[in-house]
């Protein structure tokens, strides 16, 4: 059990039946994990010195370019009239202790991926631009942080602020190294080969070979 | 971190009373644009833009993996590199770029906006547009029937998806490119290991020479 395929899903909501006001949190990053808006974890997310993470793939909730003049909701997604935005229009953003992923071309940060670019959940409607690729590595002893920013209130599926649970989601995948194996993921780094499992496994038959 | 992918997002989105913002913000609405103008996704003065033309240091190199745009009102999309357009027509004269049928945006999109259908790319950018360091680039959107003002107007987006090679990533993705070797993530893995194994292999032919001259 060293080597762990691991999945984080938010919900804005926290999978409420009814529906909750996240208006207070429009245009603000909002931590999937610690963010104090749907369901979160007990604490930050953080490495201790005997493990290793690598995050594979993030998406968020798709968006829908279409016409401002329509109000009908578009594949799933509300519109209301005058936006042309279908969708919250929500990007995600990996965090690595306070230095943020994802930049725009002038060096600067941005909001991160969009959900248009890496839609969750995936469908023939919403289909994905963005591979996360290479991988992004949180060594042992880092915080690391998933940031949710969306801007078009008006896009979830009811009247007013509220959001209903499923409107707004994000999703993380990601493996976690833990013990020996972490071990060997810093090894694989220091080598500069990409940290897999199949060439975690491949590092473990070497060093049996070699004995 | 030295590797890294990144994508920008552009779309004709701005707060009311402005054609562009570098900050998106929650009260963004449609912006008109022009037929058959060229319109830079970073600076072009339309949507969210960022505060300086995209270019790459000393120290950087950018390798262009993705770009697509909407296919609605007849969206292309070009890459230029310092003053020179990558795609071109046969008789080598300018063009408008990939077409967003080619290349939809967002991917399963319909055609139209009031369209049902779901486009799929028929284009692949590949192989990979190089931005070496010191370079200049931009991304080009061009709509050929524009996208008119006042209550009805189309959103439009485009995409670019890039990697960015930093620091001693891009002294080694320099390297490749002389060598004639693909840059990608795994090939700059790839120089990265081979300058380990030369290295060990030097310190242990060294360690033998010296342990043999010592015997003698």
């Amino acid at each position: 059990m060293s080597m762990r395929s691991q999945v984080y899903e938010w919900d804005a909501t926290n999978y409420s039946s009814a529906a909750v006001d996240i208006a207070g949190s429009v245009g603000q990053q909002t931590s999937i994990f610690v963010g104090g808006l749907g369901n979160n974890i007990t604490k930050p997310a953080e490495t201790s010195a005997t493990e290793f993470v690598v995050i594979e793939d993030i998406a968020v909730t798709p968006t829908a370019f279409v016409n401002s003049g329509s109000a009908s909701d578009y594949r799933g997604l509300t519109l209301t009239l005058g936006t042309g935005i279908a969708g919250p229009r929500a990007f995600v953003q990996v965090r690595i202790n306070t230095t943020d992923y994802f930049l725009d071309p002038d060096n600067v940060p941005n909001d991160g991926i969009p959900g248009s670019g890496s839609p969750y959940p995936r469908s023939v409607n919403f289909q994905p631009s963005f591979n996360l690729y290479p991988d992004v590595y949180v060594l042992p002893g880092q915080v690391w942080d998933v940031l949710v920013t969306w801007y078009n209130n008006a896009g979830l599926p009811t009247a007013g602020t509220a959001c209903v649970s499923g409107s707004l989601r994000a999703f993380t995948k990601y493996t976690l190294y833990d013990g020996p194996d972490a071990l060997i993921a810093n090894k694989l780094l220091e080598m500069g080969i990409s940290i897999n499992p199949g060439n975690v496994d491949w590092y473990k038959r070497s060093l049996l070979s070699a004995q | 971190m030295s590797m890294r992918s990144q994508v920008y997002e552009w779309a004709n989105l701005a707060p009311s009373g402005k054609t562009s913002t570098l900050r998106r913000t929650t009260s963004d609405l449609p912006v008109e644009l022009p037929a058959n103008r060229e319109l830079d996704l970073f600076i072009g003065g339309y949507g969210n833009n960022i505060t300086k033309p995209a270019e790459t240091t000393a120290t950087q190199f950018v390798v262009i993996e993705d770009i697509a745009c909407a296919a609605q009102a007849n969206g292309n999309v070009q890459i230029r590199i310092n003053t020179t357009d990558y795609f071109q027509n046969p008789d080598v004269t300018n063009m408008l770029g990939i077409p967003g049928l080619a290349s939809p945006y967002p991917r399963g999109s319909a055609s139209t906006a009031a369209g049902t259908d779901n486009l799929l790319k028929s284009f692949d950018l590949y192989p990979d547009v190089y931005v070496l360091p010191g370079q200049t680039w931009q991304i080009l959107y061009t709509t050929r029937d524009g996208v008119g003002s006042g209550a009805s107007t189309d959103v439009v987006a485009a995409f670019v998806k890039y990697t960015l090679y930093d620091g001693p990533d891009a002294l080694i993705a320099n390297k490749l490119l002389e060598l004639g070797v693909t840059i990608n993530p795994n090939n700059v893995d790839w120089y990265k290991r081979s300058l380990i194994e030369q290295q060990q292999a030097a310190a242990s032919a060294a360690a033998m020479a010296a342990a043999q001259g010592g015997a003698q």
